[in-house]
């Protein structure tokens, strides 16, 4: 049986820069996947790419056997792929709960036919449930971009959710949040688990990657370096030795 | 009198609300005057030369802009901010250029012969803009268009299809500011290509800045102040476009969102709907 997501040699390149070099890799059905890697390893690239935010500039995106390489953004969207920003993106001049209602898919499917729903109330239920198991219930009336950081993050977690996807990508949420709040984080992001069929997460804190993670992918320069069980990949020297590289060159 | 005001006024509120069907998915656009002299001339061409009766073919005249515009809308779309702006300002004025090519319609000269139009079809019109654009106000499409608005890449993430809702903003504004411009024109009785150039679409832009743009009062505010402040000093006359440009400059330094400024979240309106059984 084929893997639930299959990566195929994707290249990405900016002008000069290749961002993505020959990245291939799977990602099974009811999986866990960590991505890491040091900065500019080109962790959100890919992200970018598989959620249609990017175009490849070759290689294959498989999703359950059905080449997605080059389909728009919403139809990867309709086809379950979800995902959050590293650099928060919340509708800022919407409420919480509309930035949540927003991402219901039945009804982008047929916007048209949303002007004549009569005068039925909406059904907030669902979106309520969400934002309480992200722990936004009483921020449900303020507006997004009023709320704090480890705020923002949780409700980026909570839109990708409303549109029922069954593959989500995190890039990077825990960034900025302090011990707590990434302990949080972590229990809602097990809560979520079985719901989906596979969860990417991109994180740089070991200790929340090593708890969560079933597998890894560490990336450098554009290139997999690594793909295993998360004790054995980062004891390996090449990643030990990419990390520590990336430091020494930052100083 | 009276009569003047009332067709001038509407025409302007359905031009300036021309504007904001297609600000709703983010698109500023200087095109609607040119989609208003397309409305002025099909239009004015089926009642004079074919005998059309004038509200058939004030509706075929906004069918064929709404066309256009969709044409028109998938290139020009592909572009963002200014130069969306710069591609719009372009429509406006090839449409100019293309109707004082077509002899025709009596290429620079004009075309005349229309007449019919009374300021019941322009309120009546208002009326009927105005309930659709209610209607949408108070529909997930609106929410869905906020989020167009502020991130279109995000709201295509989300599933949303950005091109076809900023495409379908583009043609309805077409279609209304040419059914605008049909009624215009058989109530003006005459029409030259210099009336539809760059400086109308301008002001149609300017009614939306100056009311606001974040909901569907502010544009007919700012088309009626804009409409009536002028005729009220007629003194002014040749200085019309300074002042005003003196009044949006201050305007925006005290209220840079327009006089209206409040957005009401679309989940409290349709949370207040009545609930019907
Ligand atoms: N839109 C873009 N245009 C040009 N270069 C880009 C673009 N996006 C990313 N890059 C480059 O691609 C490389 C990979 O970037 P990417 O954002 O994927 O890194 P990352 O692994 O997510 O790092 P970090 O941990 O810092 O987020 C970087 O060198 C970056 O500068
Ligand atoms: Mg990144």
């Amino acid at each position: 049986m084929s893997a639930l997501l299959e990566i195929r040699a994707l290249h990405k390149q900016f002008r000069g820069l290749t961002a993505l070099d020959d990245v291939s890799f799977d990602v099974a059905q009811g999986e866990l996947l960590g991505l890491i890697g040091p900065n500019g390893a080109g962790k959100s690239v890919l992200i970018n790419v598989v959620s249609g935010v990017y175009a490849a500039s070759a290689g294959t995106v498989w999703l359950r056997g059905t080449d997605v390489t080059s389909l728009p953004t919403y139809q990867l969207a309709r086809r379950g792929i979800a995902r959050t920003y590293q650099n928060i993106r919340l509708f800022a001049r919407m409420s919480v709960l509309e930035n949540v209602l927003v991402a219901d898919q039945r009804y982008s499917a047929r916007p048209f036919r949303t002007l004549f729903a009569g005068g039925r109330r909406e059904d907030c239920a669902a979106a309520e449930v969400l934002l309480e198991r992200v722990g936004l219930a009483a921020k449900r009336d303020a507006l997004a971009g009023t709320l704090a950081y480890g705020e923002a993050r949780r409700l980026e977690i909570a839109r990708a959710l409303a549109g029922r996807p069954r593959l989500l990508f995190l890039d990077e949420p825990a960034a900025g949040m302090n011990e707590l709040e990434s302990e949080e984080l972590a229990a809602v992001i097990r809560s979520f688990r079985a719901e989906l069929d596979v969860i990417v997460l991109i994180e740089h804190d070991v200790a929340l990657i090593r708890e969560l993670s079933d597998r890894l992918v560490v990336m450098d320069s554009g290139k997999v370096i690594a793909v295993g069980k998360p004790a054995e990949v980062l004891a390996d020297p090449r990643v030990i030795e990419a990390y520590l590289g990336a430091e020494e060159a930052d100083g | 009198m009276i009569q003047d005001y009332v067709m001038q006024t509407g025409i302007n509120i359905l031009l300036a609300w021309s504007v904001y069907i297609i600000l709703l998915s983010g698109s500023l656009s200087f095109a609607n005057g040119g989609f208003m002299a397309i409305g002025a001339y099909v239009s004015a061409v089926l009642t004079v030369k074919f005998g059309i009766p004038l509200i058939l073919a004030a509706a075929l005249a906004g069918a064929a802009a709404f066309l256009f515009g969709i044409v028109v809308a998938y290139p020009a779309l592909r572009t963002r901010g200014l130069y969306l702006i710069l591609v719009t300002v372009g429509i406006t004025a090839s449409i100019k250029v293309m109707i004082e090519s077509i002899d025709y319609v009596g290429g620079i000269q004009g075309f005349t012969g229309m007449s019919g139009a009374s300021p019941w079809h322009v309120v009546t019109l208002v009326l009927v803009v105005g309930a659709a654009l209610w209607l949408i106000s108070h529909s997930r499409l609106q929410r869905m268009l906020d989020a167009v608005r502020e991130d279109e890449l995000v709201a295509a993430s989300l599933g949303i299809n950005v091109v076809h809702l900023k495409v379908a903003c583009f043609g309805a504004g077409a279609f209304i500011a040419a059914v605008a411009g049909s009624f215009y024109a058989h109530y003006l009785l005459f029409v030259r290509p210099e009336d539809f150039g760059i400086l109308p679409s301008v002001f149609i832009v300017l009614y939306v800045v100056l009311g606001g743009m974040n909901n569907l009062w502010g544009p007919p505010v700012g088309a009626t102040i804009m409409t009536l402040v002028p005729e009220f000093t007629r003194g002014l006359a040749q200085w019309r476009p300074t002042v005003f440009g003196i009044l949006i400059v201050l305007l925006l330094l005290v209220r840079p969102d327009g006089l209206l400024p409040f957005r009401v979240p679309t989940e409290r309106r349709l949370r207040n709907r009545p609930n019907n059984p």
